[in-house]
């Protein structure tokens, strides 16, 4: 009977911890698409409405996924709050803090290589900025839905066989 | 005296402003500065790798990082890279594309109705400046906004039946011109109970965004309860645009010298509506040699012209002549 529950318990663990793996598969392009058009509202609000920086980012902020409208506000109160800081370091401070969480390294650096240009020139290099970080995100979204897609089963399955192959040796 | 009346209303408000955009270190020398010295600062003047000037209005004055205002650059606080950075940062809310316009113009307004001039590399798109970039100097002119000034002039610019006669100010710069103005537009649209005057629609065309100090379109100075502003618009156009649209008994602007203005004139004259407008320069005869206010005066239309002066400090109403007649209706009135 307590082998019966033993084992159960390990398929159990070894299943659920499979399903995470799969699901930072599974997350991350969706993430990296909903930060894609973030920064294309973001675009929006600095190209059409020349919107001040903190409230273009509030603006997009109250429109976008809970894990990346955290980001976003606090670059803004970063950049209200501490009198006369680039926004390269509001940018960084947010991105260690709020990172969005199935963002792997390279997404990270992508969205801090935007920090660097973001605010500090005319409308027209703003938007290319923008456009170059969204079209490495594009690119990034591709090839991690391409992964999800092999990833997200194997790992699903792996989990439980993995289990039930510990199972079946102990047992 | 007129030094004096001129404190009153400058420090609070218009200072708290000026700090919001200072970095902490520039700020902290700033604030350590005596009351009557805040109270009389005009100007910030940031030049990168130069000496911090402040501008008072007796003369300018270099200032330590101790807080302490000397006559030798030698010693005082140079302004570095960095400060410049910070300040083009906290003015523009780390936004530069939002002030295009602004740094076309070459300034930028702040909430409160301070001006920030600026310098630095400018970038040319064909004929016209497209932007400014590497700015390098910044020159804060804190506002004044000295209500009351224009009280004693009032009565000698209304007709019989209370109508704003066709008034030119003459002034060289600096002796308060636009100060003038904003207070002469305050109580022309406001009304002056005194002199049982009601106050009547005014139309002000702020080309450079001066004597409103609008923000966001919205006034920031006190221009009275009927005065209806358009920000920086040139002045021939937006003078057409409040005649069709608003419908004023007066129209007011600054800096008028162009042939296109004048022919405006004309025809606002025309249309039966007074006119308020400044001219730079120091005599009578000195200004009618340029073409275009030459003809305005061949037309004999002005009925009042008020020049402005520092003999007894700035604002100094010097004289106030008939147009008609060319004889002098009184003189030396000074601003306080």
């Amino acid at each position: 009977m307590f082998k019966l529950i033993g084992a159960l318990m390990i398929v159990s663990c070894t299943g659920i911890m499979g399903m995470i793996k799969a699901r930072e598969y599974a997350m991350r392009p969706r993430e990296l698409r909903s930060m894609q058009s973030a920064l294309q509202m973001l675009e929006t609000e600095i190209i059409y409405g020349a919107t001040p920086l903190p409230e273009a980012l509030e603006y997009v902020a109250e429109r976008c996924e809970k894990n990346i409208s955290r980001l976003f506000r606090q670059v803004e109160q970063e950049l209200i709050v501490s009198h006369g800081c680039t926004v390269k370091e509001a940018w960084d401070r947010a991105l260690y803090l709020y990172a969005p969480p199935f963002f792997q390294k390279g997404d990270t650096s992508i969205l801090s290589q935007l920090g660097n240009c973001l605010g500090m020139s005319d409308r027209e290099d703003q938007s290319k900025h923008l456009h170059l970080a969204m079209e490495q995100l594009k690119l990034e979204t591709t090839s991690a839905k391409e992964k999800a897609k092999s990833q997200v089963k194997l790992w699903n399955y792996m989990g439980f066989l993995a289990g039930l192959m510990i199972v079946t040796i102990l047992y | 005296m007129q030094v004096d009346s001129y404190s009153q209303d400058i420090p609070g408000f218009a200072f708290k402003q000026v700090l919001s955009i200072l970095p902490v270190n520039l700020g902290d020398i700033i604030k350590r500065l005596p009351e009557k010295y805040i109270s009389n600062l005009e100007e910030i003047r940031l030049r990168q790798g130069r000496p911090l000037l402040l501008g008072f209005n007796n003369g300018d004055k270099y200032l330590t990082a101790n807080g302490e205002l000397v006559s030798e650059p030698n010693i005082s606080y140079i302004i570095t890279v960095e400060d410049i950075q910070r300040v083009t940062r906290l003015v523009s809310k780390s936004s530069l594309y939002a002030l295009e316009e602004e740094l076309k113009n070459g300034y930028i307004t702040l909430p409160g109705g301070c001006r920030v001039g600026l310098t630095g590399k400018v970038v040319m798109d064909g004929e016209k400046v497209k932007t400014i970039k590497y700015i390098s100097g910044l020159n804060i002119r804190i506002s004044r906004e000295v209500k009351g000034i224009a009280e004693k002039l009032l009565p000698y610019l209304l007709d019989k039946n209370k109508n704003v006669r066709h008034t030119l100010l003459l002034s060289p710069p600096r002796c308060g011109k636009t100060t003038l103005l904003r207070d002469l537009v305050r109580l022309l649209s406001t009304g002056m109970p005194a002199i049982k005057y009601s106050g009547t629609t005014v139309g002000l065309v702020d080309e450079r965004s001066e004597i409103a100090g609008c923000y966001c379109g919205v006034p920031q100075k006190d221009v009275g309860t009927r005065t209806d502003v358009l920000d920086g618009c040139p002045k021939a156009q937006g003078m057409m645009m409040l005649l069709r649209a608003m419908g004023p008994n007066v129209l007011a602007a600054d800096e008028i010298g162009k042939q296109e203005d004048v022919k405006v004139i004309e025809e606002v004259i025309n249309a039966g509506v007074s006119l308020l407008f400044t001219v730079h320069g120091s005599t009578l005869e000195e200004i009618t040699q340029r073409p275009a206010l030459e003809y305005l005066f061949n037309l004999k239309v002005i009925e009042r012209f008020v020049i402005l002066g520092r003999s007894r400090g700035v604002g100094t109403i010097e004289d106030i002549k008939c147009g008609s007649t060319g004889k002098t209706l009184g003189g030396r009135i000074c601003s306080s």
